[in-house]
């Protein structure tokens, strides 16, 4: 459903070049859950950023769901997010004005959907992460693992194929680091594809796949039960 | 989703409202002195006979001094002599003429408890009426053969009616004006055109006289003449001697609907121009002008210089506002930068984020224009206190005005907010989403 061919990404200031990513090569087959680590600045937010269409390649092909990304304009991009990606953030990013039920509102609207089926998704997503009772709270009067499940709630409330999650733990206590682990392989054992950034080894080791990014090159590091890549050599 | 951008506005002028109330204070304040400005102005030069203001001309002669003209870029007098005025008005060149002159007279009610008042009034022709379409609320006006006979047929305002008859149908009763009895040929319902286009010698915007009478009983002297009156060279003693002297105090109006007529009109005052240049007057005998109640209220400069420039000031100072409400804009969009950036992620096109900006930027538009429109009320009342009362008619906010504050509000709010809604449209998502 993801396929990445010599993705790179360069960043030019004056007469300076700098390399996030080097020619990455990545595929990811339905039901993926695939984790990323490498140390600060080795380019795993540029990769997920990339790959959420949040940023664009320097160079390389990027087909998500049978389309090329890079024919894509700013509307048809923002429709592939809306529809195929759901975001987790590491700082959860909800947005303070709006309610539980209004933050989970906001990619439905996006993506046109009536008042009663919106209604219905929210108060069932919400529900799946166990906040129904707290809809009409403000994010500011929930802890930090609460908020989190939020932007669970909000990521999976269109049904994306493919979740994106950016240190989704790193704001939080080892115990609700697990309990939003254990979430994200419910929602993976559904059939939701993965794709997580994590500084956490451990719970790197709990994807069903690891690649490891390094000086913007990746390399995965164990085989599973899917398809071998030729990652570029480290 | 206009429901939904309009619920985020409330809530981000919620959130800021310091910012917010600011925004809206600024463009009250440069609405509230634009539309103050503008809605005098839009009254000064309003069209006061818009139905017909191509066909009534205003008939200039030069009967002046020739040594020294009457105005200083040559034009003709504003005014006709006497003895001008009647000869045209008696020539019947035009299918309608108005010959007139401001008068005053004292009414003696016919209530001897009451008191005798002055009132102003207009010695007109039969044709003032029709051609000017005065209202009338009873009877109507007088006949070419009253002014011929010199009748002493009168028609009175509503107001005149009210405090004399009580309001009911005083025609054919008898009004005791200027020690003579009238005859009550029409009352006239309430008739102010802005400006005063048919007499504008003693000022655009007077108020419009309290009765009327033929213009002929002047020859006879029963009412004095009220208005201006202009003399070059000395005249004779006595009222006939006044009477063909130089002096210019009344003005005829012409109704001509067609071009043709218009240009016969004018051969017709060239030739009698030319005519009297035969017996030693008119020295500029080409100095003649037939111009619309347009022309001829722009000619007098009814907008004075000074009005237009306080127009202009007034939005200079909106554009001052503006570019404040733009920084604090800025400011506030720039300030959502990570929101902007959470909702492109999660789905909105950057045409979505700028249609959400745009309507925040008119609410604020909205909020300020409603409270310029009580400034600008403020401010019309400022002005009418200070001018007092000739400017009572002028300084009123009619729903024309209402909307065009609301529209240049609103407008004038988006405008202000385009480049701040740009600004916030080119956040780059990743980085403010990594930033929080």
């Amino acid at each position: 459903m993801l396929s990445m061919k010599n993705i790179s990404k360069s960043f030019a200031t004056d007469n300076v070049v700098t390399h996030a990513l080097r020619d990455i090569n990545l595929d990811l087959a339905e039901g993926d859950f695939v984790s990323v680590t490498g140390p600060s600045g080795s380019g795993k937010t540029t990769f997920l950023n990339i790959a959420g269409l949040l940023e664009s390649s320097t160079s390389g092909e990027y087909w998500l769901d049978g389309e090329d990304i890079s024919k894509l304009d700013d509307k048809g991009r923002s429709r592939m997010r809306n529809q195929k990606i759901g975001f987790i953030f590491q700082s959860f990013n909800l947005i303070p004005d709006l309610n539980l039920f209004d933050n989970v509102d906001v990619p439905l609207r996006y993506r046109g959907f009536n008042a009663a089926e919106r209604k219905k998704r929210i108060e069932y997503h919400l529900d799946q992460v166990g906040l129904a009772s707290r809809m009409k709270h403000l994010p500011s009067q929930l802890s930090g693992g609460q908020q989190q499940r939020v932007a669970i709630a909000r990521a999976l409330a269109t049904s994306p194929r493919f979740l994106l999650a950016d240190e989704p733990t790193g704001n939080l206590d080892s115990s609700m680091a697990q309990s939003v682990m254990s979430l994200l392989e419910d929602i993976n054992a559904n059939g939701t594809t993965i794709l997580m950034v994590t500084h956490d080894n451990g719970l790197a080791a709990r994807a069903k796949r690891q690649i490891f990014i390094k000086d913007g090159q990746a390399q995965e590091l164990r085989q599973g039960q899917h398809n071998i890549h030729n990652l570029a050599a480290v | 989703m206009f429901s939904y951008y309009l619920k985020l506005a409330w809530l981000s002028s919620k959130r800021t409202w310091g910012m917010s109330l600011l925004m809206v204070l600024a463009i009250a304040l440069g609405i509230g002195a634009a539309m103050t400005t503008i809605t005098v102005n839009y009254l000064m030069s309003a069209n006061p006979i818009p139905q017909k203001s191509d066909q009534l001309f205003y008939v200039q002669l030069d009967a002046w001094d020739p040594n020294d003209p009457y105005f200083d870029n040559g034009d003709p007098p504003d005014q006709l002599t006497y003895r001008d005025a009647t000869a045209l008005w008696q020539a019947k060149k035009a299918p309608r003429q108005s010959i007139a002159t401001g008068v005053a007279g004292v009414i003696e009610p016919a209530d001897k408890e009451a008191l005798p008042f002055m009132a102003q009034g207009r010695a007109n022709s039969a044709d003032f009426f029709p051609m000017f379409d005065v209202p009338f609320l009873y009877g109507s006006g007088w006949d070419e053969q009253a002014d011929l006979n010199k009748e002493f047929v009168v028609v009175i305002t509503a107001e005149i009616n009210e405090r004399l008859f009580g309001g009911k149908d005083s025609t054919g009763q008898t009004l005791r004006l200027a020690g003579k009895d009238f005859r009550i040929a029409g009352v006239i319902k309430r008739w102010q055109p802005q400006p005063r286009f048919y007499d504008i010698s003693t000022g655009a915007f007077q108020d419009s006289e309290e009765f009327f009478v033929p213009f002929s009983l002047m020859a006879e002297q029963i009412l004095g003449q009220s208005g201006n009156n202009n003399c070059w060279k000395p005249t004779e003693s006595g009222f006939k001697a006044y009477l063909d002297s130089e002096c210019i105090w009344t003005q005829l109006w012409v109704e001509l609907p067609t071009k043709a007529d218009v240009e016969q009109y004018q051969s017709y005052i060239d030739a009698y121009a030319d005519e009297q240049h035969k017996f030693g007057r008119f020295a500029r005998t080409r100095n003649n002008k037939l111009s619309d109640v347009m022309t001829w209220l722009e000619q007098r400069e009814v907008v004075s210089e000074d009005a237009s420039m306080m127009m202009a000031m007034a939005l200079m100072f909106l554009t001052v506002c503006l570019l404040n409400t733009v920084g604090l804009l800025l400011a506030k969009f720039l300030g959502k930068a990570s929101e902007i950036g959470v909702r492109q992620a999660l789905g909105a096109s950057r045409r979505d984020l700028f249609l959400q900006h745009l309507v925040e930027s008119g609410c604020i538009g909205l909020a300020g224009g409603l409270l310029g429109l009580v400034l600008a009320w403020l401010g019309l009342e400022a002005v009418k206190s200070m001018y007092g009362d000739w400017m009572a008619e002028l300084a009123v906010l009619d729903l024309n005005m209402v909307l065009l504050a609301i529209l240049l509000a609103i407008g004038s709010s988006i405008l202000a907010g385009l480049y701040p809604t740009w600004r916030a449209c080119q956040v780059q998502p990743s980085q403010q989403l990594k930033a929080q």
